[in-house]
């Protein structure tokens, strides 16, 4: 999918002038497929419906893991949510995006579910978790006092050539990732997901979940930290000679 | 592992705050005053420009991590579902 829009946006971009924002480009060309796809989706194209279903299934089963005890849960949670979209699809009024809107529809029902389950409690601590505290980083990176204050006491170590390709070209290196994604706790991994694994934007993710930009940017920077850390590990593990 | 150059480095940001601001940096969210400080500090330090550039790669490869396509386990069900619904709404466009 991030390639289909890059590939898009650069034949835009001669249009793009004003605007410096990528996330601007790609948003005004998904658009159009969108308003296509909701289209079809409403003269009943089966096919749009599993393109739909397609797009977004993974994503929709990975977050609802973050509210409710199982995978099973979680799969009825989205079935239901399909379901409901189904149901809603002929009085949807494109608001918000049809992402946004069946999105909303599944936390709404993992969370209830979640409720019923009196995971309660569990919820309101992972809900409460402090977005204003600035420990994305570990400030014993930094110098605390004198005139080097503020400034790296171990500065990170370059990863040589380390490109997003060549990650993934290592098994080992994917799972690192992987597991490292999977132990977030559900407010990091629910703006992981959907700003980069989903490449949603940064106002829709907000609206979705509900969050002020800030509030997205702290827990976006958190979990990308740790899944650096993550990368960290592995490339330190496989060289052992530094 | 102390940077090794003589001088602490003149900026109006520090290391530690440039580290918390990188991703919203990465995401042009920031306002222009502060972009233009985060740029210039980058432009002369060694390990903060390291670290937004692996930050940079962590938000690159989570978005092309290999991902297990899923589909519903009753997917045949959500289809018939659809297509009844469809013909419940012959209007609806
Ligand atoms: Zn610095």
């Amino acid at each position: 999918m991030n390639v289909e829009i890059s590939g898009v946006t650069e034949s835009m971009s001669h249009r793009m002038v004003a605007s410096r924002k990528p996330e601007l480009n790609s948003s005004a060309t998904v658009a159009n497929g969108k308003v296509a796809l909701l289209a079809r989706l409403r003269q009943g194209d089966e096919r749009a419906f599993d393109e739909l279903v397609t797009r977004h299934h993974s994503a929709l089963i990975r977050m609802a893991m973050g509210y409710v005890a199982d995978r099973e849960v979680a799969e009825e949670v989205v079935q239901d949510t399909w379901m409901v979209v189904i149901e809603g699809l002929g009085r949807f009024e494109g608001r918000s995006s049809l992402r946004t809107w069946i999105f909303g529809i599944m936390i709404h029902k993992a969370k209830d579910r979640g409720v019923r389950e009196k995971r309660h409690t569990t919820f309101s601590s992972f809900e409460s978790a402090d977005d204003d505290g600035d420990d994305a980083t570990d400030p014993s990176w930094f110098h605390q006092s004198g005139e080097w204050a503020g400034h790296w006491a171990f500065p990170p170590q370059p990863w040589d050539d380390q490109t997003p390709e060549k990650l993934l070209a290592s098994q080992q290196a994917i799972t690192a990732m992987n597991r490292a994604i999977e132990a977030l706790p559900r407010t990091l991994k629910d703006v992981l997901i959907l700003r980069d694994v989903e490449g949603v934007e940064a106002k829709e993710v907000c609206n979705i979940l509900k969050i002020t930009e800030t509030n997205l940017y702290v827990r976006l920077h958190r979990a990308r930290e740790r899944v650096r850390q993550a990368v960290e590990a592995y490339l330190v593990g496989r060289k052992p000679t530094m | 592992m102390a940077q090794e150059e003589g001088q602490p480095i003149f900026s109006e940001v520090t290391c530690q705050e440039i580290a918390q601001w990188a991703s919203a940096y990465l995401d042009e969210h920031v306002e222009d005053e502060r972009k233009r400080h985060i740029a210039l500090h980058l432009a002369i330090c060694a390990g903060c420009e390291t670290y937004v550039k692996q930050i940079a790669t962590v938000r690159d490869v989570v978005g092309i991590l290999p991902k297990a396509i899923e589909q519903p386990s009753d997917s045949q069900r959500l289809r018939q579902a659809f297509v009844a619904r469809a013909r419940r709404l012959p209007a609806s466009r």
